[in-house]
């Protein structure tokens, strides 16, 4: 496990560059992003740990940042104040573009994976923004009426575009459909809808899961990602401390698989860039979580054994498990922070399972999910 | 530290729940968008007098030619670029389609450069600009001109409207159609009870806003002198006159002097020449494009069009067309009547108007502030246009933002419209 210290920071998002495999840039502020300045990391991992190649400071605090697609040395932060600042690394200081609308902080950037020339943000003013780098003003608003923590670009079509908000909706949005009206809004689903698969229930066995998958209360969501291999596939977390998974092709049959686990709030999921049942999630009770959703060949097997009465989980989580859905489960945890966990992502290149986490810990982590599985 | 408190009591919500600000509806429309239909010019001539005015000799198409010169002068478009325009009239046969053709070819435009006509009353100049604005937000063309323009002096008269036919005749509510505007708006009057009084204290309004409004030379901006032939009635001589500004606007009138006037219809009516719109003769022009084209071309952004609305009424209750589309309008621009600053409703007859006002509960102060119909004349299909050069220039002078335009439509319609400036 390799760390970096973000001095008088309080790290809120970690992003792993596209472009260049040993460079990570970490979103942050200082008094735990409450009041004061924001800082912009651009760190490299070199054969003497990670050092800080250059760093931007900003009027108020940070809280997401994505690096440019189509501009390998470019990355656009959110900010307190509402605004959305461009960086260039090769740059000192300034950043290079630095759009005003949002009125109120803004919580996520996320650049457009398949036309690489646009990006969205979302912000606590209730409402996403889609921005070309080369234009002054936003290019279209999408109001959600609600504070919207997350906003993602599909990875898989170029004009759908999704968000999560503080009312437990996901919002799916396409850019295609007319704008009246439902101003390109698509779906709206209730995240706290009861599931209602029978996936795991074909072999004709009762058993007692079924019974406690009830709608749960409405409660805020601060985190959704788009899977990387099943354009369908969605998951979300937050406030009531489920990750859960949809199927967005069929919304109404509420979540595809339930994640219960954590402790508090999930701050952030991020589905595996290698595989397509594993997510990574990071909490406010100071973990970050691997996981299955279940759809696995090999995790099937493990959930037949479930029912028919093995030991669900070796660490004895059992009050969590009446929750599950879905057959998915916890592949182990990372439980080095200690403070808050904001922020988590998968290194794209290399071996399969190297990631980074951020936190109120004022640290930056690099480690290796294989490490945290077995345990 | 209040920000520093939310962010805290946020953070606190996520360990146990909490609600966001929303954007309210008059900061949303305020945005700005390069898919922004926006204007960037629009002027019209001076409205004259009916028969009497500076331009009671000269046709409706000089009226209209001499305006688009106008707007390509004023506006340094190219005319090359501008696709379609759109241009409303009333009571030329046809609505004018073949001379206005030909209007835009005299002004300089190319003939790559399309036009129609078309006729929705007395909004027909509202309409062509609302469909120049839809055309160019569902991507059809990228630059248009909306218009209007009207000669009652050499146009009104009994042969506006075709006989009916039986089939017509026999149709209770169809028949209603021709009944006359002077007649149905003196029964509407007297079933709603908006008295006289109340009528010519609109109409003196009308009249000293306006009159206010010229002294002050607010209008000098939005309109474009002309130079026409005209024949003095005196010594029947031709002379040529640059007609500079309306010359409707009747200085020094008052309740009591309105007072004095016979009603025109009926009677005992309480509609008379003072209390009603005027019989005037005018164009307006309006050029339209997208936000991002106006950035390409350095056109300077007078402000945007928002959203429009048409609804139908009774034939008889004309005039209540306002109260009915504006509502229809605020709620598809997603803001309350207090969030419109400036609002343009045609003055057809004082006591519609007023009867819409009071109805919508809207603040008088802000309807209508430099005058409207009764002061200075309806060239029934130019007024829609026209209100957009009004209201646009109220809304420059005064530093507000959000305008509505509206008015009732014969047969029994009305129109409204959403505008923000700059």
């Amino acid at each position: 496990m390799l760390e970096f210290r973000t001095q008088g920071f309080n790290g809120y998002a970690v992003k792993y560059s596209p472009f260049v495999d040993s460079r990570i840039a970490v979103a942050s502020g200082a008094n735990f992003g409450l009041v004061g300045n924001g800082r912009l990391y651009i760190l490299g991992l070199t054969a003497k740990g990670i050092v800080a190649e250059k760093w931007f400071d900003t009027q108020d605090s940070l809280y997401d940042l994505a690096w440019a697609e189509s501009h390998e040395n470019q990355c656009v932060v959110a900010t307190g104040d509402g605004s959305i600042k461009l960086f260039d690394i090769t740059l000192d200081q300034f950043p290079v573009q630095s759009w005003q609308e949002h009125k109120r902080e803004v919580y996520a950037v996320h650049w457009n994976l398949v036309a690489k020339d646009t990006f969205c943000s979302s912000s606590w003013d209730g409402t996403i923004k889609i921005w070309s780098p080369h234009r002054a003003d936003s290019l279209v608003t999408l109001p959600t009426h609600s504070c919207t923590y997350s906003a993602s670009f599909s990875p898989h079509s170029p004009s759908v575009l999704s968000s999560v908000s503080s009312d437990s909706h996901l919002r799916l949005f396409d850019l295609r459909a007319p704008a009246s009206a439902a101003n390109h809004l698509t779906a709206s689903i209730p995240l706290h809808t009861a599931a209602n698969n029978n996936n795991h229930n074909n072999n004709g066995q009762h058993h007692h899961h079924h019974h406690h998958h009830g709608a749960m209360p409405p409660s805020e969501a601060l985190t959704h990602d788009w899977n990387k291999y099943r354009p369908q596939l969605i998951a979300a977390a937050g406030v009531d401390r489920l990750v859960r998974v949809f199927d967005i092709r069929n919304p109404s049959q509420g979540p595809v698989a339930v994640l219960p686990g954590h402790g508090y709030a999930v701050r952030k999921v991020a589905w595996s860039p290698h595989l397509g049942d594993v997510l990574l999630s990071a909490s406010y009770d100071m973990t970050c979580r691997v996981w299955t959703d279940g759809s696995a060949l090999g995790v099937d097997g493990e959930q037949q054994q479930q029912q028919q009465g093995l030991p669900e989980v070796p660490n004895g989580r059992a009050g969590a498990d009446s929750l599950a859905v879905g057959g998915g489960r916890e592949l182990g945890r990372m439980d080095r922070h200690t403070e808050f966990v904001m922020g988590v992502d998968w290194c794209l290149f290399g071996a399969e399972g190297w990631c980074a986490s951020v936190g109120w810990d004022e640290r930056l982590l690099v480690w290796d999910v294989r490490q945290v599985m077995d345990r | 530290m209040a920000k520093a408190q939310q962010r805290l009591s946020q953070v606190q919500s996520h360990l146990a729940s909490s609600e966001a600000d929303i954007l309210r509806g008059r900061e949303n429309i305020l945005q700005k968008s390069p898919d922004d239909v926006v204007v960037t010019c629009a002027l019209r001539t001076p409205l004259t007098r009916g028969g009497k005015g500076g331009f009671k000799d000269t046709a409706a198409a000089d009226l209209l030619a001499h305006t688009f010169r106008s707007l390509i002068s004023r506006s340094r478009i190219d005319p090359n670029l501008v696709e379609d325009i759109s241009v409303g009239n009333v009571l030329a046969p046809g609505a004018g389609a073949t001379e206005y053709r030909a209007a835009a070819l005299v002004a300089g435009f190319p003939e790559t450069t399309a036009v129609k006509t078309l006729n929705r009353q007395c909004s027909s100049g509202l309409q062509a600009c609302v469909d120049i604005a839809n055309a160019i937000r569902c991507g059809m063309i990228d630059i248009g001109v909306g218009a209007g323009v009207e000669s009652m002096s050499s146009q009104y008269g009994p042969g506006a409207v075709s006989e009916f036919s039986e089939l017509l005749d026999n149709h209770p509510e169809a028949k209603n159609c021709k009944v006359p505007m002077g007649a149905l708006s003196e029964q509407m009057a007297s079933d709603r009870k908006i008295t006289r009084g109340v009528q010519d204290a609109f109409a003196a309004r009308s009249f000293q806003k306006a009159e206010a409004a010229q002294k002050a030379g607010k209008f000098r901006d939005e309109i474009s002198p002309m130079k026409v032939k005209w024949l003095d009635p005196k010594t029947e001589e031709e002379k040529e006159i640059v007609v500079e500004q309306d010359d409707g606007i009747r200085a020094g009138m008052t309740v009591e002097s309105l007072g004095k006037i016979k009603p025109a219809f009926q009677k005992d009516g309480s509609i008379h020449a003072g209390n009603a719109s005027q019989v005037s003769d005018g164009a307006a022009a309006v050029l339209l494009m997208k936000r991002s084209t106006a950035e390409r071309l350095g056109q300077t952004i007078l402000g945007k069009f928002v959203c429009s609305s048409v609804v139908g009424v009774k034939p008889l209750l004309m005039g209540i067309g306002p109260w009915k589309a504006i509502p229809v309008a605020l709620e598809k621009a997603g803001i309350g009547k207090e969030e419109v600053d400036v609002w343009e409703i045609n003055e057809a007859f004082a006591s519609q108007c007023v009867w819409c006002v009071q109805e919508l509960g809207l603040d008088e102060a802000k309807v209508n502030p430099n005058g409207g119909a009764i002061a200075f004349g309806h060239p029934l299909g130019c007024t829609g246009a026209r209100q957009v050069s009004t209201l646009f220039n109220e809304l420059r002078l005064t530093g507000k933002r959000v305008g509505v335009t509206s008015m009732c439509v014969g047969t029994g319609m009305g129109m409204a419209a959403v505008w923000v400036k700059e």
